[in-house]
């Protein structure tokens, strides 16, 4: 807060300081972050001071520059955001710098963002009656303009919800959507394809051997069962109390005592050892029953110490977690607090169990899974909750008259789960067995040490969970290993089971309708129109047509004209796309003009019918599709960009000559003369008609071809020459003047060939070299050079009227009639100058 | 239960103008059927996930312009697909004559590993029946492909089609799936990992802006 104050002091006094927010929302990878802008008048202390300003998304639209970013100095953003602009001065830091990365980073991941978030704000809403808005923030591109500013408004007003709806996605992991979807669904609708049924046996066991090796047979314990049971979870506590146990978790017990627990399974069943787990004196064996393995799946287990400093392994539990059939199953074996008076220590033990043990999942992306999230939890272990409210003698007493109902009313566990402090759910079965601590070793007698402890329950078995029976729950005082007894129970589980052929139909409708609305959000447009016809199209001018698109996707798009194979741009050179990509919001359209203009550059080969206006552009959608839009259109061929060499040999106008001739013309070399007899013109009769209307109308004319012409003049004049032989031009003598530099200009080859150029340049100084180069130019070329050069010095002549001088003229026909294949330079410019002005001189004519 | 992964396939669907294809894209992911002609001018595609030997399928199904003058830029496309639909249409003798043409564009345009598939839609047109389910069979057969007769109308054989087409397309790159088995529990984008290959050769990589995946 106190760089809020640093940036108070620059501003004027009515002006708001604006913090932004370090936190970046990154609240789910399928919606954009957001920049939520808060305003406060001073020092905020509470919430109230602040109130939320503004929210930018990072969507497409949004784009921000780093304007200062000089060390020491703020650091000042410009962001825009649809018309918006705004501008952010951060404190220098490294707090600013982590907010431009992180900026820069939501960023630059959007676009990646666009194509699913759609469906997921779909699903999340469905369940959810709230009134917010969840993809309003998606949205909020749409429209323009005062609607946006009002989503806006919204979006502002829906984020006061946010904290409810923000666990909700903050559970999701970032990755596997689609598989997350899926599994939701599939969660969400399991009782379409599991049905409950093979009722199992589950034997639990629990013994606290005192650090003792097993001496004796497990069997009075393990196999006091007329069936074999499905599964055994066998759970031991105190199996070493030995400092190695303790400080290195390494035990010779725990071999010793899984070989006992091995040996004393029920005879008539093979059983597979699935797991084993251990924490120092703190162990869980898992069996199960051959034929059940293969319907066993992620197995997993882990331990937490609840010992000294909270940690230790000397107290805690071990668990063992796995899929049976279609059910959750959690095992937990856990040595709980001792002595009388830390019944709470106990019950809080219990909750570190609970919150802090936590399984893996098998897709690393899933969050991981605590003890609770299971379908049955069994718990078993030393939990050592004692008998209290009652003197030794009195438990006796109440034991050997076996009145274990009225004992149970001074049981800790008994008590603290009808307070509901611990095991809240739980259940436990009736207990009609003698307290199972504590005995002399090797014997059934009451604890006669000194501290005559008095006899307790603390070997317990609890479930949790649906469709479960106890069979059996009872201790077994032939074993005398230990201080305690071993107790066992043995509980009928209701196991979820999968209807493969309503589990394939349930998956396939929920793909189904995934597939459905990822397809309805793949991005479409509408467009009015997919083919176009430019009629008439002739040198310089212009033609538009408007290709209006309409986004009627569900999604808003980005659109861009694409290229097609083997080509260098989207679209012919004559044709442009404006614009040729953008944005479109959903329900919103845009206008793009499509717009043909034939230039010198691009004349010559439709001229001659090389290129045609004839192009098929394609409109790519990101993660969208494609469309063609398809140009067609008939060119009026034009003097304008057809060869001297070309021109020479049509006797007729240009757009009376059939095609096939100016294909053949085009072909033809320069210096052959083409088949027919007909000897070619001079000069082109086009060319002629320009100088001759000049030479006779405008020889005086003030500022000759140095005032533009009328660019209806010049579409007159185009037509005239292309089409007939007229005795006058129209237009006035500036329009004149111009066609015949544009003429001279748009010729594919110039007067002075580009082969030339070089020679040109190297001979500029000396007059008769020049003369000699210009008599290497082919004969239609060298008769357009000397009758422009000699129409130029009859303008000279006249230069007192028309203000013309020798290095004007030089100026604008040099660049004209010597045109270098690359780029000029400015030497080059002042050669080609010298080299024109010899022949504008009288004196070597 | 064991890990699923999702494996995605571009398929294309090519053939003369007005054989059907959207028609028959339509009705298998949609399971609609729109009867009058609007000829797609562009590409369009539509996804649909399937269920083969327990793993999901993706596929992207790609709806071409069949119009001619579009068939130097739909050529483009051939090279990202994994499997191709060749479809005429039974009362069109032209059509039907038009898939060696079509055939042949695939050889040169597709990659060599595509799956290819013969098609003869409007199964249910019997009394505008120009091309005998024999001539179907026979061409399939010389060009060693699959071959169903199928209706859009009727929804005759199409999920079988594309399910036919999916299974040999998942069969063809089988190897390279369980070799990707082994170490990704992601979804396996077969179609991006050869649009990769594809960019390197093709220095241009214009083509990426064009892909979806």
């Amino acid at each position: 807060m106190d760089q809020s104050v640093a940036i108070h002091e620059t501003l004027e006094r009515e002006e708001n300081c604006k913090i932004v927010s370090f936190v970046l929302e990154s609240i789910c990878p399928l919606m954009y972050c957001r920049i939520f802008i808060y305003t406060h008048r001073r020092m905020a202390i509470t919430a109230d001071d602040v109130s939320l300003e503004d929210i930018v998304p990072i969507s497409l639209d949004f784009a921000f520059v780093c304007v200062l970013p000089i060390v020491g100095h703020d650091v000042r953003i410009r962001v825009s955001y649809q018309e918006e602009e705004l501008e952010l001065r951060l404190p220098f830091g490294s707090h600013s710098r982590l907010f431009l990365s992180e900026v820069n980073r939501a960023w630059s991941g959007r676009s990646a963002q666009l194509s699913l978030y759609k469906i997921w704000t779909k699903i999340l809403l469905k369940p959810m009656q709230n009134s917010f808005n969840l993809h309003l923030p998606l949205n909020s591109s749409r429209g323009q303009g005062i609607s946006s500013r009002e989503e806006r408004g919204d979006l502002v007003r829906s984020s006061s919800h946010r904290p409810s709806n923000k666990a909700q996605i903050l559970a999701m992991p970032q990755f596997g959507l689609r598989d997350n979807l899926i599994r939701c669904e599939l969660l969400k609708n399991e009782d379409l394809y599991t049905y409950l049924e093979e009722f199992r046996y589950f034997f639990l066991g629990t013994y606290n051997v005192n650090g003792q090796t097993p001496k004796e047979s497990l069997c009075p314990w393990l196999r006091c069962t007329h069936n074999p049971p499905d599964m055994y979870c066998v759970g031991f506590q105190e199996l070493d109390l030995s400092k190695e146990a303790f400080f290195f978790n390494d035990t010779p017990r725990e071999l010793e005592w899984t070989k006992a627990v091995s040996e004393a399974l029920h005879p008539d069943a093979k059983y597979a050892l699935v797991k084993l787990i251990r924490l120092v004196g703190i162990m869980l064996t898992f069996y199960v029953k051959k034929e059940h393995a293969e319907f066993i799946s992620d197995v997993e287990a882990e331990s937490v110490g609840t010992g000294i400093m909270g940690r230790m392994g000397n107290k805690g539990a071990v668990a063992i977690r796995f899929r049976f059939h279609n059910s959750d199953i959690c095992v937990v074996n856990s040595h709980l607090a001792a002595h009388i008076e830390e019944f709470e220590r106990r019950n809080q033990d219990f909750k570190d169990i609970c919150s802090r043990l936590q399984f893996r999942q098998f897709d690393p992306t899933q969050p991981q899974l605590t003890i609770m999230k299971h379908d049955v939890i069994l718990w078993i272990g030393d939990l050592n909750y004692r008998i209290s409210d009652l003197d030794v003698d009195n438990v006796k007493e109440l034991i050997s008259k076996k009145d274990f109902e009225t004992l149970y009313n001074y049981d800790q566990l008994k008590r603290q789960i009808d307070e509901e402090a611990v095991f809240v759910g739980f259940v436990e079965g009736e207990i009609d067995f003698q307290p199972t601590y504590k005995y002399d070793t090797g014997s059934d007698k009451w604890d006669t040490s000194e501290k005559c402890r008095v006899p307790a329950w603390c070997d317990r078995i609890l479930w949790r969970g649906k469709n479960i029976k106890q069979q059996h729950y009872q201790s077994h005082m032939a074993l005398k290993t230990s201080d305690h007894k071993p107790v066992s129970s043995l509980l009928v589980t209701g196991v979820k089971r999968v209807n493969s052929e309503a589990y394939k139909k349930t998956f396939e409708e929920i793909v189904r309708n995934i597939d459905k609305m990822e397809n309805e959000c793949i991005p479409s447009v509408t467009l009015a129109k997919q083919e176009f016809h430019f009629r008439d199209v002739k040198y310089m001018q212009h033609q538009a047509e408007t290709l209006n698109i309409f986004n009627d996707g569900q999604v808003p798009c980005q659109f861009e004209f694409i290229q097609k194979p083997n080509e260098l741009t989207y679209c012919k050179p004559w044709l442009t796309a404006n614009p040729h990509k953008g944005f479109i919001a959903q329900d919103g359209s845009v206008d793009i003009e499509l717009e043909v203009f034939v230039n010198r550059s691009t004349a010559s080969d439709l001229n001659s019918g090389k290129d045609q206006i004839e192009d098929i552009l394609v409109l790519h959608l990101e993660h969208g599709k494609d469309y063609f839009i398809s140009m067609s259109g008939n060119y009026l061929p034009s003097c304008f960009g057809t060869s001297i060499h070309s021109l020479c040999h049509m006797r007729e106008p240009i757009q009376d000559m059939p095609p096939e001739t100016l294909r053949e013309l085009v072909k033809m070399s320069p210096t052959e003369n083409a088949a027919n007899p007909e000897k070619p013109l001079d000069i082109p009769k086009e060319l002629w008609m320009m100088v001759d209307h000049l030479f006779r109308n405008a020889i005086k004319q003030e500022d000759i071809f140095q005032q533009p012409g009328l660019k209806s003049e010049f579409a007159d004049i185009r037509d005239c020459l292309d089409t007939g032989i007229p005795d006058s031009l129209p237009g006035s003598n500036h329009s004149v003047a111009e066609a015949l530099l544009l003429f001279l200009d748009a010729l594919p080859e110039p007067v002075v060939p580009f082969s030339l150029y070089q020679q040109c340049l190297e001979s500029c100084s000396n007059a008769s070299q020049c003369e000699k180069v210009i008599s290497m130019l082919p004969q239609c070329h060298q008769n357009v050079f000397n009758y422009l050069s000699a129409f130029l010095r009859e303008l000279l002549k006249n230069s007192a009227s028309n203000r013309l001088d020798v290095n004007i003229l030089a100026t604008i026909f040099a660049s004209l009639l010597l045109k270098s294949p690359m780029k000029q330079d400015f030497s080059e410019k002042r050669k080609t100058q010298e080299f024109f002005q010899h022949f504008l001189t009288e004196a070597g004519h | 239960m064991a890990k699923q992964y999702d494996v995605l396939f571009r398929l294309l669907l090519l053939g003369d103008s007005g054989v059907g294809k959207t028609c028959l894209l339509c009705r298998f992911t949609d399971n609609e059927f729109h009867p009058s002609h609007i000829s797609t001018i562009g590409v369009d595609f539509k996804m649909k996930t399937l269920l083969i030997d327990g793993i999901k399928v993706r596929i992207q199904i790609w709806d071409t312009a069949g119009q001619e003058r579009y068939q130097t830029i739909t050529k483009q496309y051939y090279r990202r697909a994994q499997g191709i639909f060749l479809v005429y249409d039974i009362t069109s003798e032209r059509s039907f004559q038009h898939i060696m043409k079509w055939a042949s564009d695939v050889d040169e345009y597709a990659p060599d590993k595509v799956q290819k598939i013969l098609v003869g839609n409007k199964s249910d047109e019997v009394d505008k029946r120009q091309v005998a389910t024999e001539q179907g069979v026979k061409l399939a057969k010389a060009y060693g492909m699959d071959f169903f007769e199928t209706s859009a109308f009727t929804n005759q054989n199409i999920t079988e089609t594309f399910t036919r087409l999916a299974e040999q397309v998942l069969a063809a790159n089988k190897k390279d799936l369980d070799l990707l088995r082994v170490s990704v529990n992601d979804e396996i984008n077969l179609a991006a990992l050869e649009e990769d290959e594809g960019l390197c050769d093709n220095a241009g990589g214009d083509q990426g802006k064009s892909c979806w995946c």
